[in-house]
């Protein structure tokens, strides 16, 4: 008999792995349990694929967003507030990943792993509340000033990390769907939130980065002298200027966006310090909004020649950058190198009242050294106050860099503005492109400055 | 408008709190029966001694049935090279002591006399085996029953030993508990659920009278167990459809006396070692019955019907499994070899899988390795069984690819959420819903999901009484390998050890598949959850695997013997 005593340990092996399986399930439950149960096909929460009841979402001043009733999602009043913060709060079919509604369901289904999706206490599910850090009237003024225009603005304060501004177009009013937005060529892309998930060719601004590299890199750069005579010839092809600029240094170079310099600069760093600093400085890498991920920018030289390594350094080439990437990378020159990262979710208020989640301001990974990013602010500052003049920003101390992107012929180019202002009461970087805007400083420029004076007015 | 709106919110906020007791009352429930069993395990004292002749030492007998022999893993250890190594059995039976010879060279000798079968002895016989004589003693001119009676004598545990009434009235509460909640289900209040908790109030206090004053049997704690479970699945289908809890409840009864009937059957096991032949041929009967005019239900051909009733046969051949596997000891020392229950157990197989049931084959493979170590401790013998098997999934999936095609679905659901992952994100969605404690007995939305009460029940029990409910309810089925282990050595017979042993590793093994197959952390295979499924043949079959674990306890017959 004792034989069998010690042989019916043979049980503990099914139950060691009872045990290990029921556990697995538990962790799974408390870690998954949220994207498990909050499906369009749950008849708990949703009817018709949208979220029953939902909590609200408001703006920084407490505007309301949008909330869901009997499975219909409702909107703010006013249908520029509704197609200014669209890709922000999200449409009512959940095509817009990255919008609030879908991207944050969790939250506002009210799923938690304790109680499920029900309350104990027997009325409707109501959800959490989320409050973003978004201004309703800074965007629509983002969008009144983009004109129609396709493009993206993305506007964050960079000492705290708060997004003011997230606003892209093509857009349209949820309450009022378009009848032909899956054909008309007008609406093309419209899903996507152009600011995150959208890349375009960089032109000049990527200046900006190969400027990085060569204040890291060249020891004599400031006394340099360049010559620029509208064009020249490396290997074999020629860059072009769109400009004479004759003698130049690095600073003027830079200011005056001397193709010629940063052509020049390019051969002389190589393929492999130039592919180290855009990358340091966040190409090739993802970044994150509250979980969200960005549409990655592209810098890659490996089979480039010197000629179009060069044209690569002057953002042209096969590089396209996400304007949310070129706003943080904004916030880091004004920090002094190190990023602090955005985030879009001031709080989360659950049904009771309770705050279940604050925004916090968290730092990103170092990207400049500190003399860097001091000498970059200079010449961002010079290149407004010298070159565009301060009356372009009025009252404003901007420090930026323009971009205009050829795309291909006879297609208007892309302008591009991203800087950031030095103003202590108002501590914002910016990334503004213009599909079609042709000069940055004329198109995304006045964007930019709309944006930015419609700040000023409401938070200083 | 206002007051009915405070009134719901109440309702709710009471619906709750019941949600949350009932997990709470069932664990202190099975912890409780759990100390009982162990309380009311006898220690290991000798019950008779073995004095040996030429030295005066006395070998004590610790258990009812006890090999003798060379061999280290006896019993009882003869240093004696005359011996064999497992030369004879000493055991216990309803008439008293018996000795048998398992085939040993030199031969057992009862008063010097040889003998040929198994022959019963009394305090005083000399036994010889080779060179060593013994003479069987009694530990003390008191008997056995006063032997019981020490035990019970330490004042302070037997002062905290849970009354099984106690324990029973408790499970009544929790029913009642649930009862309350099913009244409720759907918002509005409707008195039917109380009829099954009538029913199993009755049923359970009746079988409590029968077991405790009429058999005079002193353990209650695996029946309060089954009851407990079984109310909770008919609560769960109560509330899903009335019309449900007919067959269920009635299946119970049946189940009851499956269960009444198989532990009178085992009392005997002389009876028992008779009619195992008799009940595989039955079994292999019923298996061609199953195939010849089976109906098919969801690609498996497991089902009889006749035509007022469907019946799983499979279902009752897990008991008949067990009931081959099992032996005494006398029996497993004289054949040793497995050849015969492998038989067995490869027609069973090959029956199931011609039926397309490859859960029930998992389940009846898995008992066949549990009682196949039980019974020859040989390591290498299941790791032979294990790689041949492994062979053979690997070949049929090799040449009927299409059953690899089930398990596509495996750890990806999501993705195929419209085709083979469909069940599993349901019961992964639904049981998430319901969070730690539920949305309610009847609130439920995978009760419309196919198959939504029986493979996929767990995830309607977690849906509807929330998750800490189903995992009391799954882990208390893992509580029944300690029940079983418990009583491991200090049953009646190897063959009521082997046997607990297997109905516990069994349930637990199906309740593996059940839970994590709905769950995707198995693939999905489509048994039921003892207990809890909707399905009458399993809810008997249950019913009639405790009675091998209720066997096992040595209580269980220990009166009755008193009284002959």
């Amino acid at each position: 008999m004792k034989t069998t005593g010690w042989r019916s340990l043979i049980l503990y092996i099914i139950g060691a792995g009872f045990l290990a399986g029921i556990i697995f399930f538990i962790c799974s439950y408390f870690i998954q349990g949220g994207s498990w149960a909050i499906r369009p096909s749950n008849a708990h929460i949703t009817n018709n694929g949208q979220l029953t009841y939902s909590g609200e979402i408001t703006d920084r001043d407490n505007n309301l967003l949008s909330y869901s009733e009997d499975g219909v999602q409702q909107y703010n009043d006013n249908a520029l507030i509704r197609r200014a913060t669209l890709h922000v709060v999200g449409d009512p079919n959940g095509y817009i990943s990255t919008g609030a509604q879908y991207a944050f369901r969790t939250q506002l289904s009210g799923f938690n792993p304790i109680t499920g999706v029900v309350s104990p206490l027997g009325n409707s599910i109501t959800g959490s509340n989320i409050q973003l850090t978004i201004s309703s009237d800074v965007s629509a003024a983002a969008l009144q000033a983009l004109n129609g225009k396709k493009g993206a603005v993305a506007v964050y304060n960079y000492k705290t990390g708060e997004v003011l501004c997230m606003v892209s177009s093509p857009t349209f009013d949820p309450l009022n769907i378009p009848s032909d937005i899956e054909t008309n060529s007008a609406y093309e892309g419209v899903y996507l939130n152009n600011a995150l998930s959208s890349t375009y060719t960089p032109g000049s601004i990527f200046k900006v980065i190969t400027a990085a590299a060569a204040i890291e890199t060249i020891p004599d750069l400031d006394s340099r002298t360049f010559y620029c005579s509208g064009s020249t010839i490396i290997n074999g092809e020629t860059i072009t200027c769109d400009g004479v600029h004759g003698n130049v240094n690095f600073q003027n170079g830079l200011a005056q966006s001397c193709n010629i310099v940063f052509a020049e600069l390019a051969v002389e760093l190589g393929k492999d310090t130039m592919t180290k600093y855009a990358e340091q400085l966040g190409c090739n890498t993802n970044f994150y909004l509250d979980g969200n991920p960005n549409k990655m920018s592209s810098y890659n030289v490996e089979e480039a020649d010197e000629n179009s390594l060069a044209w690569s350094a002057i953002g042209q080439y096969t590089d396209t950058v996400n304007p949310y990437h070129m706003m943080i990378l904004m916030g880091a020159i004004a920090n002094g190198g190190t990023p602090v990262n955005p985030y879009i979710i001031q709080s989360v208020t659950n049904s009771i009242g309770l705050q279940t989640k604050t925004g916090k301001t968290t730092y990103g990974d170092n990207m400049l050294q500190q003399s860097t990013a001091e000498e970059l602010q200079q010449l961002m500052r010079y290149t407004v106050s010298n070159y565009y003049g301060d009356s372009m920003f009025p009252g404003l101390q901007v420090a930026a860099k323009t971009g205009t992107a050829e795309i291909g012929e006879n297609k208007i180019p892309t302008g591009w503005i991203v800087g950031y202002s030095e103003r202590e009461d108002l501590p914002l970087a910016f990334a503004v492109v213009v599909e079609e805007g042709n000069y940055g400083r004329n198109s995304a420029g006045v964007v930019a400055n709309a944006v930015l004076q419609k700040a000023a007015a409401l938070y200083t | 408008m206002f007051s009915s709106q405070v009134f719901e919110s109440a309702l709710s906020i009471t619906m709750f709190v019941l949600r949350i007791l009932v997990p709470l009352l069932s664990t202190i429930v099975l912890v409780r029966c759990f100390v009982s069993l162990k309380r009311g395990r006898r220690k290991e004292e000798p019950v008779v001694l073995l004095e040996d002749l030429a030295s005066g030492l006395s070998i004590p007998v610790l258990y009812w049935e006890n090999s003798i022999g060379r061999s280290k893993s006896c019993d009882i250890v003869l240093p004696d090279s005359t011996c064999s190594r497992d030369h004879a059995v000493l055991y216990r039976r309803a008439s008293g002591w018996i000795i048998t010879d398992t085939n040993s060279k030199a031969g057992t000798y009862v008063n010097d006399k040889k003998i040929k079968e198994a022959t019963q002895i009394i305090p005083g016989d000399v036994i010889t085996m080779g060179t060593s004589r013994f003479a069987l003693r009694r530990v003390s001119e008191g008997t056995v029953i006063q032997q019981k009676k020490k035990i019970k004598q330490p004042k302070i545990s037997n002062k905290k030993a849970p009354s099984p009434a106690g324990l029973l009235g408790l499970t009544n509460v929790i029913h009642l508990l649930l009862t309350i909640q099913c009244c409720f289900a759907g918002g509005q209040f409707n008195a039917l659920p109380f009829i099954p908790f009538a029913l199993l109030l009755a049923m359970s206090w009746g079988l409590y009278l029968i077991s405790r004053k009429l058999l005079g049997r002193v353990s209650f704690e695996i029946e309060t167990f089954g009851f407990l479970l079984s109310g909770v699945g008919i609560m769960l289908l109560c509330a899903e459809d009335f019309s449900l809890i007919y067959v269920q409840m009635g299946s119970m009864l049946l189940g009851l006396c499956l269960f009444g009937f198989l532990i009178w059957f085992m009392g005997d096991l002389k009876r028992v070692m008779k009619a195992r032949l008799w009940i595989a041929i039955a079994a292999i009967v019923l298996f061609a019955v199953n195939l010849v005019i089976g109906t098919e239900t969801n690609g498996s051909k497991n089902w009889i019907n006749l035509g007022f009733i469907s019946i799983q046969p499979s279902e009752f051949i897990k008991i008949a499994f067990i009931f081959v596997g099992a032996s005494t000891l006398d029996k497993l020392q004289t054949a040793k070899n497995l050849w015969g229950f492998l038989g067995f157990t490869a027609v069973c197989l090959g029956a199931l899988m011609l039926m397309k049931d490859f859960g029930t084959a998992c389940i009846f493979f898995i008992t066949f390795i549990i009682i196949a170590f039980m019974r020859s401790g040989s390591i290498r013998t299941i790791l032979l069984v294990l790689s041949g098997s492994a062979l053979g999934v690997f070949l049929i999936l090799r040449f009927k690819p299409y059953i690899a095609e089930r398990f596509k679905a495996w750890r990806h659901v999501w993705e195929y959420a419209d085709t083979t992952g469909y069940q599993q994100t349901k019961v992964l969605m639904y049981a998430a819903s319901g969070g730690l404690f539920g949305v309610g007995l009847g609130n439920g939305y995978l009760k419309d999901i196919f198959a939504g009460d029986s493979d996929l029940v767990f995830g309607m029990l977690c849906e509807e009484m929330g998750l800490v409910m189903g995992v009391v309810v799954v882990v208390a089925i893992a509580m029944l390998i300690l029940f079983a282990r418990n009583d491991a050595t200090r049953s009646r017979s190897t063959f009521y050890s082997i046997s607990a042993c297997a109905a516990a590793g069994l349930l637990l093994f199906q309740t593996c598949l059940n839970v994590f197959g709905a769950t995707d952390v198995l693939p999905l295979t489509g048994v039921t959850l003892p207990f809890i499924s909707l399905g009458g043949s399993s809810m008997m079959a249950v019913w009639g695997l405790l009675a091998f674990i209720k066997a096992s306890d040595e209580r269980t017959y220990a009166v009755r013997r008193k009284s002959k």
